[in-house]
């Protein structure tokens, strides 16, 4: 796990002007996402496809992902803390600057193209984190309209994706399954 | 030339053969289905014109007019009681009426009623054997379509044979297409003449020979409502509930 300082940092939509500095209690954040493999352990009837052991677990609903957090005295992260382990004290636009990144993700492709967490080099967040902006998306502790707000994914356009930027949400219904959406824990 | 590239590249081949087939007057017949179903006049169903301005329509071959009152729907495969069904039969079942939007993966997006069944009436007849872990369609364009049973038997997903309160179209699918809002249209197959239950599911026509991917989940991107005026909006994935 990667440690996150106590302290405040600036949180929100900086390309709007709608930043809001939020201060933190210190906490830890897993540096990958969780993983087929490290989830099946725990989880029995998780199934994936041979070959996908070290690609991001998805298919898993809020409460699931909760509960291995707990299981492994952890918990999932509330979505201010995934925004600072995300951008840290420099208010970036994403997780590795402000800049896009000129490589896309997976163009030209319509769904999810899954790898093994940390394989893309680029995506390394100010603390040390990886895959926050360019592989699935990932569920927080916080709720908001009653569904749960989730972090860090793709923005899919027709055979195309934009990263996500450190401050985009989107929400999800807890009890849902998403090819999309998977998690990591935090202490 | 790198994989996707060559998967592009077939895409527009294949939308190229497409339109010039249905400009000579190409027609076809879905494999297995039987000629008889055809009314004989051709539809080309691919336009964006009126009256489709504003829920688009995209088959995958130009194909000949369904005869609803000589069309049947043949399910069969790994079941029990393989059996046929005639339009009046499926309009029997327990209605279902819901209003969704129907997602298409180039972006657009277009929300009407549909009113059909639930797959599971099927399911009740037929008998699949525990097995059958998916279902292929094969329509009246050549399409096939393929997904797993556990997502068709879905609460939101539907057997549809009317739209806004009328018979489907034949733009829109006439006499029986599928409605899972949570999928991409490419996933929603239109015109059905056969289902068949099988082990796994095979990939679908455009999965097969283009960049979509076989499990067609919405994902969270970016939406253009016909309906609304096609502004664009962020979507957050699976059914879109507005």
């Amino acid at each position: 796990m990667i440690e996150i300082p106590s302290g405040s940092f600036q949180a929100g939509d900086s390309e709007n002007g709608a930043l809001k500095t939020i201060e933190l209690e210190q906490f830890f954040i897993d540096r990958f996402e969780i993983t087929n493999q490290e989830f099946s352990s725990w989880a029995e009837n998780h199934t994936f496809y041979p070959g996908a052991e070290a690609h991001p677990a998805t298919q898993v609903t809020w409460q699931e992902a909760n509960d291995y957090c707990i299981a492994q005295n952890k918990r999932l992260p509330s979505s201010n803390e995934w925004e600072k382990a995300a951008r840290g004290l420099d208010g970036r636009v994403y997780p590795w600057g402000n800049k896009k990144l000129k490589k896309k993700a997976h163009p030209f492709h319509s769904g999810i193209v899954k790898r093994k967490v940390g394989l893309n080099k680029r995506d390394i967040s100010y603390f040390g984190v990886r895959d926050m902006a360019s592989s699935v998306w990932e569920w927080t502790a916080t709720t908001r309209e009653n569904q749960k707000i989730i972090r860090g994914g793709l923005w899919n356009l027709h055979l195309d994706y934009e990263y996500g930027k450190t401050f985009d949400v989107a929400l999800a219904s807890p009890e849902r399954r998403f090819i999309f959406l998977g998690f990591r824990c935090a202490r | 030339m790198t994989r996707f590239s060559r998967r592009i590249f077939l895409v527009y081949l294949t939308e190229f053969v497409t339109v010039f087939l249905g400009i000579f007057g190409f027609r076809s017949s879905a494999k297995g289905a039987s000629s008889g179903v055809y009314k004989g006049t051709p539809f080309i169903g691919k336009t964006r014109e009126n009256p489709f301005q504003k829920f688009y329509i995209n088959y995958w071959k130009p194909f000949l007019r369904v005869d609803g009152e000589r069309w049947t729907l043949r399910v069969h495969g790994l079941c029990e009681n393989p059996q046929t069904f005639s339009l009046s039969q499926l309009e029997a079942f327990p209605k279902k009426t819901q209003t969704s939007r129907l997602k298409c993966v180039e972006c657009w997006s277009a929300k009407a009623e549909w009113t059909g069944f639930h797959f599971s009436e099927l399911d009740q007849l037929t008998k699949p054997l525990p097995e059958a872990k998916g279902i292929v369609f094969r329509c009246a364009d050549d399409y096939l379509e393929a997904g797993l049973r556990e997502d068709f038997l879905q609460p939101r997903s539907l057997m549809v044979y009317a739209m806004n309160g009328k018979p489907l179209s034949d733009g829109h699918g006439f006499p029986l297409r599928v409605i899972m809002p949570f999928k991409y249209g490419y996933k929603n197959p239109k015109a059905i003449l056969e289902i068949e239950y099988v082990k796994e599911p095979p990939y679908g026509t455009w999965s097969k020979i283009g960049p979509y991917s076989a499990d067609g989940t919405i994902l969270p991107g970016y939406d253009h409502p016909l309906d609304q005026g096609g502004k664009t909006r962020k979507i957050y994935g699976g059914e879109i509930p507005y």
